[in-house]
């Protein structure tokens, strides 16, 4: 039944983007995939989040009535000593993990588009490793989670020194800002392995370039946000 | 090829034979059906916040009343703003977003069905949260603004306030995917020939809102953020022992707080402006001005926000700037009511109900727009801050413009929702019992304010000089009570009674009124082919359309390989006798909502000390919501 | 015909505009009215009010009669016109456009003029007042005179007056209506504002509220203004500086009140109503002149009885030597003079019967209502932290009957003492 004409409706269909990991292409305005649009305006929003947490931290800089302080030492009523409680060498090397990590997201966004296409048989081992979509999601991941480590002994050592979340202003404005930032780090990671999950055992390709691409975003802007993070909260005293 | 043959037998009957039920509603991802949840919903939540608005009156109609304590009192008006701002008028512009915008741009659907339903789910859960505390007088009593320190746990030790931080977080959520969904659909499933300059205007001032709730609920998401840690973990953003400002709360409230009055009303100026054409039988005047005042209201919207704090103290420079802002938004705002007032200039202006309502929008609206001004000025505010001023502008803001304009909005398009008309003369005796009740109510409060009576008090002496205005707003608000159950008469009757109403019951221009009420699941049997802004009346009657900018050469020509010309569409098949995909029923939605309200309302428990049972309902909730998700998105959608 | 009723509807809003607007100068009818030019910063506000209110009318009337104009001109009639097909007009919408901007300059020059002259820093010589919030009452300290009070509060016609406003607990807001715009009382910071009432201005007595919501008795949140002469100031100055005028806890000598009036040493005399005020206790704004919207009528709620045969027989002495103790009200009242009342929780005490209201304003300052105050405040000011100290009364904070406390007479007691402390 109606199966005249009912094909150019159905082709045509204007219907629903989807939002899981479908394959066929349906119309829509800009060409794009809908799901690349929305992490624009998701990241868009993301970035207020990320401001205001931000802004808090700046109002509240140097307003807390007791210590342990950031970039300054501070004695307590018992005389007892707090250093400065910021280590920035260590922080240093975290950021660096999180960089390089952003890095090897784009590797593994590269790796997938070529997925498919012949290798030359004289191919060195980085062209080789080059090709390896699951390598790559593995070192975004593990570099990601290391980072994460960084931050857990970091968060260790500063309740070892002294300073909670429940402390002082800086604490508090601290702890929250880094932590939804780690909270970030850590769905980031959870869609990595996501994705590597799905690589090893369907394989990504070519016509999944787009799902590694929004994972891709997603994972740049949180590396950005750090490095945002870092400077303001870790670099100027 | 552009039209269809009838199927041999009615496929219409047994389509929505399958598609009725219960389990059909909770496993919807259809917009309409989203759309129409949102309505029901949202229209109670309405009623709740009307009836709380009814005590309210109710104990100050006269001096030392006494009807009811001063603290259920003071829940009673917390409870009134947070429900009609986030429960009521804001899920009610939802239901017109989900009903219209795919049917204004062509489209069969919104981007993401499920996470359509998603929204409405967190929404309704999250509403429920928030509005059964009051049944057991355990209700927020921070005001709807929840000014710090007062609802830190030093000062609010009840339950109370934890249920307002957590259902505003929750939903936040709902707002912000339901965002998330409209940019993503307006931007990207619009039809062939639909430009941006060509969308309805209800859609525009949409596509300006969802933008307004992208970037104002990340504000208030972290202040509440603060709040929920300083009451259930002990942190000290808002304490005043560690030397917290509580300005921080103020700033980072009314960075969303501002942005928030233009989120309630521009949905509404939107369907004024697809009413006001159509009951004039003339395009809206001025398109291309009305889209810009439209985006240059939610530009400076974000630049004003610090006009609810000239009383803090920031200082002159502060004051003055943050004033000329305010002033500035005046402008776009005043740009819209001119363009109205020319659109049923030298038209033919019929006074059918939706009609009526549109015009007391821009009549009541002004009132609100003048008072507004009036306290732009920042000495003059002092006089009027926290006043019943206040009181009154607001109100001829949201209710003399958001309601006004959703109720337009709702007699206009209920023919298309649910293919029958509303009762005209019980449409009339509403409009008529709302417009002198709200005159009745607020109008007086002007004076009251002026004359020194402060917000939010329980009760006040007599002899005052408010004793007058008092008892005239509180009769005002029985009379808004009274027509509006007249309204909820007509509304569910007419479901049933009303009169039968065709594709295009008005004779509007845009692309909703081409296809059969209620539209078919798929909408849009063939995609169409935009050529102008109103396709429909370019069908019917091109000479209204002359003057405006067209593609009409193109329409001969289509430009997209499926898309055929808009033409009406009659006939109503099953999406499946035309072979269009649709997006599968599903729980899915439903099931992650419910994680993810079980999930913070474990928090509670945690100041009771009962760290296990908290921790088991939040991890329950954690996963009931990650595992709802994947389950989601690993499942095909259509 | 619905359509007529919509254009009487415009015409009868503003003659409701016109004819309140012109009431507003009748300040009997509005005791609160913020249209007055009693202070200079209520002048400068009432003049941009004004040229707010002309502008706002003629917005008003123009665009609400285009609208109704349009309307009535363009509705659909059988056999009328047909819809002019017009979609734009670039040189009308620029023009207005470009109207309201020019209206909008034309307040904003005046607007920054006034907010900068408004917080300008106060003159110099200005009276220094401290305000400082409680959760739900008003402290007032003169810190070049030493007055602590409480609620009430005197300023001189004639001088400016520069506030210093603090809170202890939440957000709160100062305003006198008719004196001028109002600020808020944030936690953690000091904020300021001044004003100087008009030399003419008489000794009159004004109301005063918080604006700021701030909790349960945000409503009950009152404050009573007394603008009085020079002289009158100082003599209420003088007299409040000084320690409480009877005080039987005092250390023997010297005398602690140079002031005190003998009579009132003497037990068991404390006349319970409201005595006239003493010449020699200062000058208090007389009782008689209160009009009568500054008179408390919050009614006393039901089911709080208190035998009022009671306060003929009380005992001052035993008031302030057992009962003040006894009732805890040492714990959180301060009466200068008195050792080991120190406490600033609650308002200062030392000339509390000086004062026309209690409970910032809720309620008159008579024996009947202080002894059921005493008795179980919680019942007559919601959320409030005193206790309720009646033996017997059910606590509605606690929610629970107090089994300690005193008992009728002893509030007796403690009602002659307070009574005493003129």
């Amino acid at each position: 039944m109606a199966s005249h004409a009912a094909a150019a409706p159905h082709t045509a269909g204007a219907d629903a983007g989807h939002d899981d990991g479908h394959e066929h292409h349906h119309y829509t305005t800009t060409g794009l995939d809908n799901r690349k649009i929305a992490i624009w305006a998701f990241l868009g929003s993301e970035c207020m989040l990320f401001a205001s947490l931000i802004s808090t931290y700046l109002i509240y800089k140097g307003k807390s009535l007791v210590g342990p302080f950031p970039h300054t030492e501070w004695v307590n009523e018992a005389g007892k000593r707090f250093e400065p409680i910021l280590d920035i060498p260590v922080t240093s090397a975290s950021t660096a993990v999180l960089l390089a990590s952003s890095f090897a997201m784009v590797l593994a966004l590269q790796a997938v588009q070529l997925k498919g296409k012949p290798i030359a048989a004289t191919a060195g081992w980085w062209e080789r490793i080059q090709r390896s979509s699951q390598f790559w999601l593995a070192a975004t991941a593990f570099l990601g989670a290391t980072f994460l480590g960084f931050q857990a002994y970091e968060f260790t050592s500063f309740v070892h020194e002294g300073l909670t979340i429940k402390t002082n202003l800086f604490g508090s404005t601290f702890f929250t800002l880094t932590g939804f930032h780690g909270a970030h780090v850590t769905v980031g990671v959870l869609w990595l392995m996501t994705l590597l999950w799905i690589d090893r055992t369907r394989g990504l390709g070519p016509k999944d370039e787009l799902i590694v691409d929004i994972c891709a975003l997603y994972w740049h802007f949180v590396d950005v946000v750090w490095i945002v993070i870092f400077t303001l909260v870790y670099l100027i005293s | 090829m552009a039209t269809i043959a009838a199927p041999t037998h009615a496929g219409h009957a047994e389509a929505s034979s399958q598609n009725t039920g219960i389990w059909s509603w909770i496993a919807t991802t259809d917009h309409k059906r989203i759309g129409t949840l949102y309505l029901w919903t949202a229209l109670f939540f309405f009623l709740v916040g009307g009836l709380e608005a009814v005590l309210i009156r109710t104990q100050l109609m006269k001096p030392n009343m006494g009807f009811v304590s001063a603290e259920t009192y003071n829940q009673l008006f917390t409870m009134h703003g947070t429900t009609m701002v986030f429960l009521a008028i804001m899920p009610l512009s939802a239901a017109f977003f989900n009903f219209l915008i795919p049917l204004q741009i062509g489209a069969r659907d919104v981007a993401f069905p499920r996470l359509n339903a998603f929204s409405y789910w967190v929404y309704l859960l999250g509403g429920i949260f928030l509005t059964v505390p009051i049944l057991f007088d355990v209700a927020p009593n921070g005001g709807w603004f929840g000014y710090a320190p007062l609802t830190t746990v030093q000062f609010s030790p009840g339950h109370n306030i934890d249920f307002w931080v957590i259902g505003l977080q929750v939903l936040g959520v709902s707002s912000l995917a339901a965002a998330f969904n409209f940019i993503t659909t307006i931007i990207n499933m619009r039809a062939p020939g639909m430009t941006l300059m060509r969308m309805p205007m209800f859609t525009w001032m949409s596509f300006v809102v969802q933008f307004l709730l992208v970037l104002a609920f990340p504000p208030i998401t972290v202040a509440l953020v603060f709040l929920l840690m300083d009451r259930f973990f002990g942190t000290t953003f808002y304490a005043i022992a560690a030397g917290a400002d509580p300005l921080l709360w103020q700033h980072l409230f009314w960075v969303f707080g501002h942005p928030e009055v233009y989120i309630l009303i521009l949905p509404a100026f939107g369907l004024v402006s697809e009413v006001l054409p159509t009951f004039s039988k003339k395009p809206l005047f001025g398109y291309n001005v009305m889209v810009y005042s439209g985006i240059m209201i939610g530009f400076l919207g974000f630049g004003v926000w610090a006009h609810h704090m000239f009383a803090v103290g920031m200082g002159a420079v502060a004051d003055s700037i943050f004033s000329m802002m305010t002033m500035l938004i005046a402008i776009p705002t005043g740009v819209k009511i001119f363009n109205w007032i020319a659109t049923m200039w030298a038209g033919e202006v019929r006074f059918e109900v939706p009609m009526k309502f549109a015009i007391a929008l821009i009549g009541m609206f002004t009132i609100g727009g003048i008072s507004g001004v009036m306290h732009s000025s920042p000495p003059a505010d002092l006089q009027q801050t926290d006043t019943y001023f206040i009181v009154a502008h607001f109100h001829y803001v949201l209710f003399g413009g958001s309601i006004m304009g959703i109720f337009a909005g709702i007699y206009h398009y209920y023919p298309k929702m649910t293919g029958r008309f509303m009762d005209t003369g019980l449409g009339n005796l509403h409009f008529w019992g709302n417009l002198i009740g709200m005159n009745l109510t607020f109008f007086p409060m002007h004076f009251s304010g002026l004359y020194g009576m402060p917000r939010r008090i329980y009760q006040y002496d007599s002899g005052q000089g408010w004793d007058l205005f008092n008892l005239m707003s509180t009769y005002g608000t029985y009379l808004i009570a009274l027509s509006t159950l007249v309204f909820v008469w007509n509304f569910v009757r007419s479901r049933t009674r009303g009169a039968v109403a065709g594709n295009d019951p008005w004779g509007a221009g845009t692309l909703e009124w081409s296809i059969p009420s209620p539209p078919p699941e798929y909408n849009f049997a063939q995609l169409p082919e935009v050529t102008s802004r109103y396709p429909l009346w370019d069908l019917k009657d091109p000479s209204k359309t002359a003057g405006i900018a067209h593609s009409h050469a193109d329409a001969m020509t289509i430009t997209d390989a499926h898309a055929v010309p808009v033409h009406e569409e009659t006939e109503r098949f099953t999406a499946k006798e035309l072979g269009i995909p649709m997006p599968l029923p599903t729980a899915k939605p439903l099931f992650t909502a419910v994680g993810l309200m079980t999930m913070f309302s474990g928090l509670l428990f945690l100041r009771n000390d009962l760290f296990a049972v908290a921790m088991t309902i939040t991890i329950g909730g954690a996963c009931m919501f990650i595992g709802g998700l994947y389950a989601w998105l690993t499942s095909p959608l259509e | 015909m619905p359509k007529l009723r919509l254009r009487e509807a415009g015409p009868a809003l503003l003659f409701m505009v016109v004819l309140l607007t012109l009431t507003a100068c009748g300040d009997t009818v509005y005791p609160n009215t913020t249209f007055t030019r009693f202070t200079d910063l209520n002048s400068s506000i009432l003049s941009l009010w004004d040229r707010l209110l002309f502008w706002g009318t003629i917005v008003f009337v123009v665009v609400e009669a285009a609208l109704i104009f349009t309307i009535i001109r363009y509705r659909k009639r059988p056999g009328g016109p047909e819809a002019k097909q017009i979609h734009g007009n670039a040189i009308l919408e620029i023009t207005w456009t470009a109207i309201p901007a020019i209206i909008l300059v034309l307040i904003a020059v005046p607007t920054v003029k006034t907010i900068f002259q408004t917080q300008a820093p106060a003159p110099a010589g200005a009276l220094k007042v401290q305000v400082i919030g409680h959760q739900w009452w008003w402290e007032f300290r003169y810190p070049e005179l030493g007055i602590v009070t409480a609620n009430e509060l005197y300023v001189p016609v004639g001088r400016t007056v520069s506030f210093e406003l603090t809170t202890k607990d939440v957000l709160h807001s100062f305003w006198f209506p008719a004196m001028g715009g109002k600020r808020d009382l944030i936690t953690n910071r000091t904020n300021y504002m001044w004003f100087t009432p008009n030399a003419d201005l008489g000794t009159q007595a004004w109301n005063g509220f918080c604006t700021e919501y701030c909790g349960s008795s945000h409503a009950n949140m009152r404050i009573r203004l007394y603008t009085v002469q020079p002289d009158e100031f100082e003599s209420w100055a003088k007299h409040q500086a000084s320690p409480a005028v009877f005080n039987p806890l005092a250390p023997a000598a010297p005398p602690a009140t140079p002031v005190a009036n003998a009579s009132n040493r003497r037990p068991a005399v404390p006349a319970v109503d409201t005595a006239p005020a003493q010449p020699s206790t200062g000058y208090v704004f007389p009782i008689e002149k209160l009009p009568a919207h500054v008179v408390p009528q919050t009614p006393i709620p039901a089911g709080l009885d208190f035998d009022d045969a009671l306060l003929a027989g009380g005992d001052a002495t035993r008031g302030a030597t057992q009962g003040f103790m006894l009732g805890g009200c040492i714990g959180c009242h301060a009466i200068n003079g008195v050792p080991g009342a120190v406490s600033n929780i609650g308002p200062n005490l030392t000339h509390v019967a000086s004062r026309h209201t209690i409970a910032s304003g809720l309620y008159k300052f008579d024996g009947p209502t202080l002894a059921r105050w005493i008795k179980n405040a919680r019942h007559m000011k919601p959320g409030v932290i005193m206790n309720t100290i009646g033996r017997g009364e059910y606590d509605p904070g606690m929610k629970m009957t107090v089994t300690a406390g005193l008992d009728d007479r002893q509030i007796a007691d403690v009602v002659a003492y307070l009574m005493s402390l003129k």
